[in-house]
């Protein structure tokens, strides 16, 4: 490893721990922000690879679609809101990645209305693009409908009840791939990326009630509840936060914006068990002191 | 890059700016972004339900395929209104009725069966030590977790004694399972931190050399 790269990351932490210091001593907060924006800047302006070891869900979710047999149907959602880009977006790709790579048939949704319908259209029109895969023969976007609920049910009976056109107001009926894709009895797999609850109606309704195994990608503050799924045997994998992201990227060697984040996730990381680990210290140290205090 | 790129980056960059800046302090930079979200996103939503629900859901197939019935699903969604009303208000209640009927039908089957018997049925698990000392061990978490941190929710009798114990037992384990969860929200509040200055450096930062 270069050395230069080395001295300034020392530099990093020896400048992070006088932040945290400055911050305890004057017991201004933005002192901490500072050390954060150092942390996160610095290896995106300069990288170093951290090793990512991959999590057993994730490698749970990728085998999972790996045994799907080629030209499969998967569903894959995009449940998210725009804020959550940067956690929920690398999912999506490398779950494109994947799946054009083994020539399934994607047919994308959303039950989220703000930003949904276009992020969908522009992830997948610009993967499809560098696969060569068609628009209504490979894939095809239904984009959104209001109500999850009556949605998740109501695909169960017929999509086209609740989607009568595609995103871009083409009826289903004149989609090649939708000739066959009636209802979720029509598909091999769902892949649920989301930054809300609709994950636990996609376990609770659709693949309890369906009996269609469904993958998911789910944001960081999302992903503990999901392990109770993932333990029951009802989930098939699970992506959690960018971690989960880092680890799918490198799964389908397709290293992104996850992955290329993780150093400075695992640089706050330290910097926030450092603090944690700093205030406690401090309390107990003053706490001693006011006992020592009040005995005098 | 066009024109429109290069604006599309340079006002995702203001509004970026400006919200960040509150991490300073409160400013008008702050609260124009913060009023400008809040006005588009409304703007949009109403927009997207027009078109994809009440067009395309409703009046579509009532004029075209002769579904003239949609008009009682839409007469209720109507009587929604007659709230704005203090004397009329008592109609919107009709419709509420038909919502919670309707989800509280759905979702009955629902949790059942897809929560709640699937979560009991995982957590029967076999304490048999010849399973091998990993499988054991992660059966005795599981089944010693789900009974304490239930006994902790039992107030029908005072946690004293052998239930206070395992009450106490519970407690530790709803703590480790906050830690986790604080974990976890620590690292999704980083990733969209840095997935904005992933933003700023590489698109507007890229901008701005292009320029040069």
């Amino acid at each position: 490893m270069n050395l230069w790269l080395i001295l300034a990351y020392v530099l990093l932490i020896a400048a992070g721990i006088f932040l945290l210091y400055k911050a305890f001593k004057s017991g201004d907060r933005r002192f901490i922000y500072l050390a954060v924006a150092f942390y996160v800047i610095f290896p995106v302006l300069i990288t170093l690879h951290l090793p990512i070891e991959i999590s057993p869900e994730v490698r749970q979710l990728y085998k999972a679609v790996e045994s799907l047999p080629d030209s499969a149907t998967v569903l894959l959602t995009f449940d998210y809101y725009p804020s959550t880009l940067a956690e929920t977006e690398p999912m999506s790709r490398g779950a494109l990645h994947h799946l054009f790579r083994k020539h399934c048939r994607i047919v994308t949704m959303t039950t989220v209305p703000l930003g949904g319908p276009s992020i969908a259209e522009r992830v997948t029109r610009n993967l499809a693009e560098e696969y060569g895969k068609v628009y209504g023969i490979d894939f095809v976007n239904l984009g959104y409908k209001a109500n999850y609920v009556a949605v998740l049910k109501g695909m169960g009976s017929s999509i086209e009840t609740i989607y009568p056109t595609d995103n871009s107001g083409t009826p289903l009926s004149d989609i090649p791939i939708m000739k066959d894709i009636k209802s979720y009895s029509d598909m091999d797999f769902i892949y649920v990326v989301s930054d809300n609850g609709i994950v636990d109606y996609w376990m609770s309704i659709v693949n309890a009630q369906y009996d269609i195994r469904v993958g998911t990608g789910v944001t960081a503050v999302m992903a503990p509840r999901f392990y109770a799924y993932l333990q029951a045997g009802q989930m098939t994998g699970m992506l959690g936060g960018m971690k989960g992201a880092a680890d799918y990227e490198m799964l389908v060697n397709q290293p992104g914006t996850a992955t290329k984040g993780m150093t400075a996730q695992s640089l706050v990381h330290l910097f926030i068990i450092l603090s944690v680990i700093a205030g406690n210290v401090v309390f107990i140290i003053e706490k001693k002191r006011k006992r020592q205090g009040a005995k005098v | 890059m066009n024109l429109v790129d290069f604006l599309q980056i340079w006002i995702i960059a203001f509004f970026t700016l400006s919200l960040f800046s509150f991490l300073y302090k409160d400013n008008p930079f702050y609260k124009i972004a913060e009023h400008i979200f809040a006005g588009l996103s409304a703007g949009y939503y109403v927009g997207l339900i027009w078109h994809s629900v009440i067009i395309q859901q409703m009046i579509d197939p009532m004029l075209n395929n002769d579904k003239w019935w949609l008009v009682f699903p839409g007469l209720l969604g109507v009587l929604m209104f007659s709230r704005f009303s203090k004397r009329f208000s008592w109609i919107s209640r009709m419709s509420l009725a038909f919502v919670m009927g309707n989800t509280a039908g759905i979702f009955l089957l629902s949790e059942l069966h897809g929560k709640v018997l699937p979560q009991i049925q995982s957590t029967m698990m076999s304490l048999n030590p010849g399973q091998g000392f990993a499988d054991f061990l992660l059966a005795l978490v599981i089944v010693v977790g789900v009974l304490s941190t239930l006994i902790y929710f039992y107030f029908s009798k005072e946690h004293k004694g052998a239930l206070g114990k395992a009450a106490k037992v519970g407690i530790w384990m709803i703590m480790i399972s906050f830690g986790a969860h604080f974990g976890y929200t620590v690292m999704a509040r980083i990733s969209l931190l840095i997935g904005r200055v992933q933003f700023l450096i590489d698109d507007w930062c890229g901008s701005i050399i292009q320029l040069f």
